[in-house]
């Protein structure tokens, strides 16, 4: 295995093996490469675990080790104050040469971290390789899952734009929901009463020390448990695991049919890690780097905060959540969760390893991915939140102003600048909130536009107090045209009958 | 043999490097300066200018939305830049036209109220620019010492008017009534003004200059059909239903 | 390695009092650093009590009827907040010529919210919460209306009590 260790050295150089003997000695004395590290490098794995199965977890240490390099890059350069940080940030996309590049690297080094890091847990799941006797391999890995998490959040808050400046009003809000102690919670977070250079600083020790520090020791565990313990082996249906026999059949199998980790193992993780760089610095030349967009100037308050993509699924959750269950829910769903997730091994730690007797796992992961992406798709597209500028920027249809009566214009005109396309669209342009207005003609009648636009109700602000009654008499008269041309407006049976002619108001005869 | 292949690969390896790093000067991920974040007061652009804050009720082109066009050559004949200005600035009371200077609350500095005015003329202005004799667009107290006169009016719109609008102005060609009272509140007299002034070109109305052939209303004509119109106005505008189906609720102005 | 009865006896007396005098003195040594640490730690908590008033400007600059948009100067400042010094708020003055000052942070999760004039409402831009224009709400996720900021006229300035993040722990 010296010779191994030379192996990188070219071979002309071969008029000195003597020599170089002698050094790669002197270090294997002192480091014990070739009696203590060799060995634990090259112990033995089950041949079956050799598998491109087996290869995100070390792509998602590679991902965190890019993390490290390009985190410290950006660190030479990027200014951790408040007054600067924005500015730091411009600076490394426009004038520091191939700053940008090293942003890049490292917002997508964190997007591939965590999408790795979600398939191993995937895979460690499905492949029962929580059970015993690797419980706390489990249980450290679902805190380097948090931690992983937790470098995305302060990372987030490192691009000090003004998402990182409302993302952080939002965490405050959150943390202010705690019973009798939100208000101490949220001073300790952005370090002072308001946000402002003090949160940096806070956000930053986390980033920068406290959590890859915490990465680091976790992650040293983690690995240790795997040599220790060993990698679980392919699962086969009814191979049981019991607390009795398990190690016994372990390493049995080791014996068996077994291979040395280095060099046999170790391939696979190899080709894919090689992979994953590509793909990881492509992406980064490609797509570039996350903003900053605009400066973290609270007073430009037109602006919509939206966190990264891994958070998208948690904004949606706030924003579907009716208003009673949303303080319970947010703080105590997920620490239950993280704990039902942790404790997993404790509850199902012996039996099937194998996925093809576990349906349960099956739909949990099924259900699990179809909640958090559909999630993350409502939160993309935010059908909830208000167009803010639709009012002055979205025109009407044009269809919806020809052929309108002067009066039905002045209703065109309401729906503009009373802001009602903030939350209502017209011909598929405006906010998502409330319902299209492209057929309400259909839906409502003249009484219940009426209604529905002075009272409001049904998450809409009632307008009584806003609105004249010229108003919205031209509003409900604009309204009352929004209908396909082959269907009649919605009409009050009784009025109709009442009067014996069509109800007033309704100009049709276009 | 080793060692040309050794030199070969390290050659390559330098090359491929130093491609990669000539390359990243214009990879398609670099972000671009056009880009770059801008505070909201500093946008300079007449096109963004006008999309965020025009386009919604003048239409995207200036023209065919729910307001006046804007893409109408004898509207910048006939206003001037203060009056332009002033529009935008504090908006227009009586109408839906809202005020856009932060001094009144809204989002623009009178610096970017300029751009847009300056932008729009430049964008939209004809050769009706030079044409002399265009009557004023503002209403002044006391225009040739008189306000409009009603009766005058009415001929006025039964003579160039009704042929469209119907003989009391209760729609015909043009659908719908142009005295009807809920309406009438929505508009100020200035608005009425613009609308015989400037016409919906977009939506086949003439200017005041009428058809072809026809003679263009005089100043007084202009005057006289605001106050005929603006004569139709109500105490108490917008009851939800009309008089005939109201008549036998109890009579509760509002 | 070769140790006679006598002194093995007296090495481990002398031992066990080695071993709990150094715990001792590294728990009286741990505590000198830590509490200092922690003390350091929680200093943010020891600003809370300082509200200020915060001048918003003269009265005039308010007319009435009319909801307008304010900042001043966050009074927790560090030399270094740069922008984040700013503070916004909605300052309204109804027609009876007395102010309603309320923050920008929208009750549900914080969220800038923004004034309508024309439809007179506030709105914010991320789950879509609705104020009307005295505060109260009007629809949407928040569970209260807007924080209101502690109102003072003196003289011919308007003032506010306040100046930290409002939460719904903390509301002003």
């Amino acid at each position: 295995m010296d010779r191994k260790e030379e192996n990188p050295e070219p071979v002309e150089q071969a008029a000195a093996p003597g020599r170089l003997a002698r050094i790669g000695a002197w270090f294997d004395l002192r480091l014990r490469i070739s009696d203590q590290i060799w060995p634990e490098l090259a112990h033995h794995v089950p041949r079956s675990s050799a598998s491109f199965w087996y290869v995100f977890g070390s792509a998602t240490l590679l991902c965190f080790m890019v993390q490290l390099v390009t985190g410290m890059c950006l660190g030479l350069v990027y200014s951790p104050s408040a007054a600067e940080s924005w500015a730091s940030l411009e600076y490394l996309n426009y004038q520091q040469p191939l700053g940008w590049f090293m942003r890049s690297l490292h917002y997508w080094g964190s997007n591939f971290m965590v999408a790795l890091m979600t398939i191993h847990v995937v895979q460690v799941f499905l492949f029962g390789a929580y059970k015993y006797p690797r419980e706390l391999t489990w249980v450290v890995g679902c805190f380097l899952f948090l931690l992983t998490l937790a470098m995305a959040f302060t990372g987030q808050v490192m691009r000090f734009d003004q998402d990182a400046y409302w993302g952080l009003g939002i965490g405050a809000s959150i943390a202010g929901r705690f019973p009798f102690v939100g208000g101490i919670v949220v001073d300790l977070m952005l370090g002072g009463p308001i946000i402002g250079a003090p949160t940096l600083s806070r956000f930053f020790t986390l980033h920068v020390f406290l959590v890859p520090a915490l990465l680091l020791l976790l992650i040293a565990v983690h690995l240790w448990l795997v040599l220790k313990v060993g990698i679980n082996e392919w699962p086969m249906p009814g191979r049981l695991v019991t607390r009795e026999r398990y190690l016994e059949e372990y390493h049995q199998l080791v014996a068996e049919d077994g291979e040395p980790f280095v060099p046999n193992g170790v391939q696979k993780d190899l080709v894919f890690s090689g992979l994953v760089m590509v793909a990881l610095v492509s992406c980064a030349a490609v797509l570039g780097p996350a903003g900053p967009n605009g400066p973290p100037d609270p007073t430009l308050i037109d602006t919509v905060p939206r966190p990264d993509f891994w958070f998208l699924s948690l904004f949606a959750v706030f924003a579907l959540l009716p208003a009673y269950l949303e303080t319970p829910l947010i703080l105590i769903a997920p620490p239950i969760l993280f704990l039902l997730a942790a404790l997993l091994p404790f509850y199902s730690g012996t039996g099937e390893k194998s996925w093809k007797v576990r349906p349960g796992a099956w739909i949990l992961v099924v259900t699990v991915f179809v909640c958090l992406g559909t999630l993350t798709w409502l939160g993309i597209r935010s059908p909830w939140s208000p167009d803010m500028a639709a009012w002055s920027g979205t025109p009407t249809p044009v269809a919806m102003v020809r052929g309108r009566t002067p009066l039905e214009l002045q209703g065109a005109l309401i729906v503009q600048s009373k802001q009602c396309r903030t939350c209502h669209s017209l011909g598929g342009e405006g906010g998502e909130r409330g319902p299209a207005l492209d057929d309400v003609a259909t839906r409502l009648t003249q009484d219940q536009l009426i209604h529905q636009v002075l009272q409001g109700g049904g998450n809409m602000p009632a307008y009584g107090k806003n609105l004249s009654p010229a108003q919205v008499k031209a509003l409900v008269a604009f309204l009352g045209t929004m209908h396909p041309p082959g269907q009649l407006p919605a009409r009050d049976a009784s009025r109709v009958a009442s009067s014996a002619a069509p109800v007033a108001g309704v100009s049709g005869g276009r | 043999m080793m060692r040309r292949n050794w030199r070969g690969a390290g050659r390559s390896v330098v090359c491929l490097a130093l491609l990669w790093l000539g390359a990243c000067a214009d990879l398609p991920g670099r972000p671009d300066e056009a880009d770059r974040p801008i505070r909201p007061n500093d946008v300079k652009s007449v096109d963004v200018l006008y999309g965020q804050n025009c386009a919604g009720c003048h239409g995207a082109e200036g023209r065919l939305g729910a307001a006046r066009p804007l893409a109408d050559p004898l509207y910048w004949a006939i206003v001037n830049d203060a009056e332009v200005q002033g529009v935008v600035a504090r908006g227009v009371a009586g109408t839906a036209m809202p005020a856009f200077a932060l001094s009144e609350g809204g989002t623009l500095s009178d610096a970017q109220i300029a751009i847009l005015s300056d932008g729009l003329r430049t964008r939209w202005s004809g050769p009706d620019s030079a044409a002399p004799g265009l009557p004023t667009w503002a209403i002044q107290p006391g225009q040739n010492g008189k306000r409009g006169r009603v009766d005058q009016g009415a001929q006025v719109f039964a003579s160039r008017c009704a042929v469209c609008h119907g003989g009391k102005g209760e729609g015909g060609i043009a659908p719908g009534s142009l005295v009807d009272a809920s309406y009438l509140s929505l508009v100020s007299d200035q608005a009425l003004r613009s609308a015989v002034l400037f016409g919906r070109t977009d939506l086949g109305m003439p200017d005041f200059r009428g058809g072809s052939g026809e003679k263009p209303l005089s100043p007084d004509e202009i005057a006289d059909l605001v106050a005929w119109m603006a004569s139709h106005r109500v105490a108490y505008p917008g009851r939800p239903y009309n008089e005939s189906d109201a008549a036998g609720v109890g009579e509760d102005g509002p | 390695m070769r140790e006679r009865p006598a002194e093995e006896a007296s090495g481990t007396s002398r031992r066990n009092f080695m071993i709990r005098f150094g715990v001792l003195l590294n728990v009286v040594g741990a505590s000198m650093l830590g509490l200092p640490i922690l003390g350091y730690l929680v200093a943010p908590l020891r600003r809370r009590a300082e509200q200020a008033w915060i001048p918003l400007g003269r009265l005039a600059d308010y007319p009435q009827g009319q909801t307008r948009f304010a900042e001043y100067a966050n009074p927790f400042r560090v030399p270094w907040d740069g922008m984040t010094l700013k503070t916004p708020c909605w300052v309204r003055r109804k027609e009876d010529g007395s102010f309603q000052v309320f923050a920008i942070n929208c009750a549900h999760l914080g969220c800038p919210v923004r004034w309508f004039q024309e439809s007179r409402l506030f709105m914010c831009p991320c789950h879509g919460g609705v104020y009307y224009e005295d505060g109260s709400r009007a629809s949407g996720p928040p569970p209260r209306g807007l924080f209101e900021y502690q109102v003072e006229v003196r003289g011919e300035e308007l003032g506010v009590r306040g100046g930290h993040l409002p939460t719904l722990a903390t509301p002003v």
